[in-house]
């Protein structure tokens, strides 16, 4: 079942009971609906809507919420003006998290199915330590992390990024996939112990072909968060060949005049591909959430 | 046929002990462990296959030291509760996946080997289904087909059937044992249920707290169980256990409930001088409709109406006992009727110690014969008799 079709279905069950009762029930629950809606989608409208206006309009006092002409200037000149080369933004984004995704993805594949399967010293406090390290907000680990940057020569690197989104990224996975590992009747690899494979070849025989839903779904957290990310890319980048699409956008604001309508227009294209992915992932990620018995 | 033999087999899970110096040997036939949850069956059965290692003692298959083997290198094979199938598979690659490793046959002796063992278990018609389109029988024989592919020195089943409905259970106990005979491999058959382990088994070995407690042929370890624990866990409605005072007068020795004779028998020639328990099956008790004065006597409390039989509930002196009467045998509830405890049929255990102390002492097929209901009731009028 899709992410929609799971709405759509909470709809007709909410509407179906509240058939019967009260309309001033019914009519609750439409504002409350309404309002969700108007708060998550209200700011993707304004982007939007604001990249393809044009300057006049933005500008202008009588602005209303729907413009009177459409443009796409702003789309030019972010596609065709040298001073701001988005494929080059565009690119390192993808790479940056592409890359970390896949060594998060690995590392908590590893990691997740040691937490459920092995026993060994120090383990209870590595997983705590996992969760402590997600809580923290990236704020406090920046001035650390540029320390051991700067000691590794990092500074300034696509690697910078490459290692410090997985630290970021990966009690993301680690979490995820330990969660769901549990569920697995050790039996299943037992089974292939006794067929005679190793522990290696069972984890990527018998394991990952059963959890394809729920690496799907921390791949995708995962590139999430590294494509979004600001903070750290903002601090460790310096030369604009590095820059990821969020930080790219930051310096439409000092290149151009009257930028809204180019940094709405570069954040549709930021948020573009991380819609489609998940669109086109969602009803993976959806069975892998909702996939409760596992044995055969 | 290969020899399974465990020797003095421990195994500890930090301060808790799982299994203590067990030692058993099988060779070719059906042996059932069975025992409550905990009893360290399971674990048992994981080291034999490998899954878990012995803190002590030694595991021999066909004579080798095996102890220290991977799983793949032991020549097992095991089947699971849950079936631990490869739920993105189909049956064919279910079956035939281990058989790569295991084997040095070529593809098209592979493929041959599956269609054989899907015969044997009639799911050839299965072979190139996924394996999560299966009803649960299907997938415990798939599962098992998985499992006699590779012929194994020695087959390992953990609860095999406790997933499938009573009646498929049943329909699979006989097929499983038919091909463990034809097939005449050395099988280790875990389960919980006593009933199970009875019907199946060429030897049956009870556990209880990680410690071996008997072994033998099922009607051995029924009729002449060696303690307490083995006497109370086999059988359905379980044994009835009594503390009971036990007198010697005159060459006779008297059993006695709160002073109250119960039986009197006349070959027990061992002193008896410690707190004891009489132990008596419930089909071995008989009701009398018309007890002698003296006689036992108890009410009915409850009556459970099984169809072929009925077990009766009887307050005798304020303990319950259980017996099993045929179905034309209608007592209502209140009743009073005196019931028969007859000699042969008497266990005693040491009440600290839980040991038997007597047992019957014929032979099990013998005694289900000769124990009619007018035998007995003759023994206890000449005993009552002779008591007055």
């Amino acid at each position: 079942m899709t992410v929609r079709e799971n709405v759509a279905n909470g709809f007709r069950i909410v509407l179906d009971g509240h058939r019967r009762s009260s309309l001033l029930s019914r009519i609750g629950f439409y504002v409350a609906t309404a309002l969700t809606l108007l708060f998550s989608l209200y700011p993707f409208y304004v982007m939007f809507i604001t990249s393809i206006s044009t300057n006049e309009s933005l500008y202008s006092r009588d602005r209303g919420v729907i413009p009177k002409s459409f443009t796409l200037e702003h789309y030019e000149v972010i596609f065709g003006s040298g001073s701001f080369p988005v494929q080059t933004y565009f690119w390192n984004s993808l790479s940056v998290a592409l890359v970390t995704s896949v060594i998060a993805l690995v590392v908590s594949i590893l990691g997740a199915y040691s937490f459920t399967r092995l026993d060994y010293p120090g383990g209870t406090l590595i997983r705590r330590g996992i969760i402590v390290v997600y809580m923290l907000a990236a704020i406090t680990l920046v001035i650390p992390l540029f320390q051991l940057l700067v000691r590794f020569d990092l500074v300034d690197t696509k690697t910078s990024l490459y290692i410090t989104y997985t630290v970021k990224t990966l009690p993301l996975t680690l979490y995820i996939l330990w969660n769901y590992f549990r569920s697995i009747p050790v039996e299943i690899e037992e089974a292939a112990f006794i067929d005679g494979y190793s522990r290696l070849e069972t984890i990527a025989r018998v394991i990952v072909p059963v959890s394809l839903p729920v690496l799907v779904a921390a791949f995708l957290f995962s590139f999430k968060i590294a494509w979004n990310e600001y903070l750290f890319a903002s601090v460790f980048l310096q030369s604009e060949a590095l820059y990821t699409l969020p930080i790219g956008i930051e310096t439409l604001d000092s290149a151009f005049q009257n930028v809204w309508g180019e940094i709405m227009a570069a954040s549709i294209i930021t948020t573009l591909p991380i819609i489609v992915m998940f669109l086109y992932l969602e009803k993976y990620m959806v069975e892998g959430l909702t996939a409760g018995a596992v044995e055969g | 046929m290969s020899e399974l033999r465990l020797e003095n087999v421990r195994k500890e899970f930090g301060s808790e002990t799982a299994v203590s110096e067990l030692s058993l040997t099988a060779d070719g036939d059906l042996l059932v462990l069975v025992g409550p949850s905990g009893c360290g069956k399971s674990t048992t059965l994981r080291m034999i296959a490998g899954l878990e290692q012995p803190t002590d003692g030694k595991i021999f298959i066909d004579g080798e030291d095996v102890t220290r083997r991977s799983p793949s290198g032991r020549s097992i094979a095991m089947v699971f509760q849950n079936y631990a199938l490869y739920r993105t598979m189909n049956v064919r690659k279910n079956i035939g996946y281990g058989l790569k490793h295991s084997s040095a046959l070529s593809k098209s002796e592979r493929i041959e080997k599956v269609e054989e063992i899907a015969e044997m278990f009639g799911i050839s018609e299965l072979l190139d289904r996924e394996v999560s389109a299966l009803s649960g029988g299907q997938k415990q024989r798939v599962a098992l087909g998985r499992a006699l592919v590779r012929d194994p020195d020695v087959f390992l089943l953990d609860e095999p059937l406790s997933s499938l409905d009573a009646k498929l259970r049943s329909q699979m106990r006989t097929e499983l044992q038919r091909i463990q005979q034809e097939l005449g491999v050395t099988t280790i058959y875990v389960t919980h249920d006593q009933k199970e382990a009875m019907t199946m088994s060429d030897r049956l070995a009870v556990m209880n707290d990680g410690e071996l407690q008997q072994i033998g042929s099922p009607e051995a370890t029924y009729v002449r169980p060696e303690n307490r624990f083995v006497a109370s866990f086999l059988g359905s409605p379980a044994m009835n256990f009594l503390d009971i005072d036990v007198e010697r007068r005159n060459g006779h020795t008297r059993y006695l409930l709160d002073s109250h004779e119960l039986v009197r028998v006349s070959d027990d020639t061992q002193a008896i001088d410690r707190p004891i328990q009489l132990g008596i099956r419930p089909e071995d008790l008989t009701l009398l409709d018309d007890p002698d004065d003296g006689a036992t006597t108890g009410t009915v409390r409850h009556v459970e109406y099984q169809g072929n039989d009925s077990f009766v509930r009887l307050e005798v002196n304020g303990r319950i006992v259980t017996c099993v009467v045929p179905a034309s045998v209608r007592p209502r509830q209140g009743d009073s009727v005196g019931l028969n405890f007859p000699p042969d049929q008497i266990h005693l255990f040491d009440m600290d110690a839980g040991d038997a102390i007597r047992s019957p002492s014929v032979d099990a097929s013998d005694t289900r014969i000769e124990t009619g209901p007018s035998t007995t009731e003759g023994n206890e009028t000449d005993s009552r008799g002779a008591n007055r």
